[in-house]
């Protein structure tokens, strides 16, 4: 399924618009995508508006994403979060990697 | 029961989802979401791990039940013997989740199924799915 990431930048802060599915045909290039963006800014925020879908395999993008950001003592956090995703996070014990705003 | 073979590949994922989706017919986002999701994630594990390092079949297939309006998914393949059903629910703990590789997909579907059984029968893996709609 298609995935389409927007990055917005503000100095150290960047937003990170994720838009689509992460599923396991794409996962492993959006883990790329958000290891290159997390060593450019000190706060990423993700905006999941528009994140239609999240499986473990995105869940072990996000993992990554989190341990990147926890290296360089940065900040990650999420907003806009839609409702299914949300389950998928809560369950999954998943929420505490982020801080939602 | 209306039936698909594909090659045990992550690269035909979406033509599974596809196939399920559209026998699934017209459900609310919720169920549909969790269906996909319970799909993807049995789907992937037999791609990943029923036939490494070779290659082989996974079979799907789906029907709508009634009374009450259920739907059923059953993967069947014939890899190594493993019954995901007696995982153990995923620790949710931080560390757990930072240092677990693998086990989420099935806890995942577990809580987004009603039921999920499995069977070996003939030399082969048989999961079985139900959501209730």
């Amino acid at each position: 399924m298609s995935m389409n990431m927007n990055l917005i930048k503000h100095g150290t802060e960047g937003i990170l618009q994720l838009q689509g599915y992460i599923d396991a045909s794409n996962a492993a290039e959006v883990e790329k995508i958000f290891v290159d963006v997390a060593g450019k800014f000190d706060t990423l925020i993700l905006d999941m508006e528009k994140l239609e879908y999240v499986s473990s395999a995105g869940l072990r993008a996000f993992k990554r994403l989190y341990m990147e950001m926890r290296q360089k003592h940065g900040t990650l956090m999420a907003k806009n979060v839609g409702k299914m995703v949300m389950e998928v996070l809560e369950v999954t014990g998943f929420t505490r990697l982020f801080k939602f705003i | 029961m209306k039936s698909l073979l594909v090659p045990a590949n992550i690269d035909r994922l979406e033509e599974v989802t596809g196939f399920v989706n559209e026998l699934l017919g017209d459900v609310d986002m919720k169920t549909e979401f969790q269906i996909r999701l319970a799909v993807e994630e049995v789907f992937v594990n037999i791609a990943s791990y029923a036939y490494a390092p070779g290659t082989g079949d996974a079979e799907i297939s789906c029907a709508l039940l009634s009374d009450p309006k259920r739907f059923l998914i059953r993967f069947s393949d014939s890899g190594i013997p493993f019954d995901p059903t007696k995982l153990a629910d995923a620790d949710l703990s931080e560390e757990a989740i930072m240092e677990r590789v693998g086990g989420l997909g099935i806890f995942l579907v577990k809580k987004n199924m009603d039921q999920v059984t499995y069977t070996y029968e003939g030399g082969r893996n048989v999961l079985t799915l139900v959501k209730r709609l």
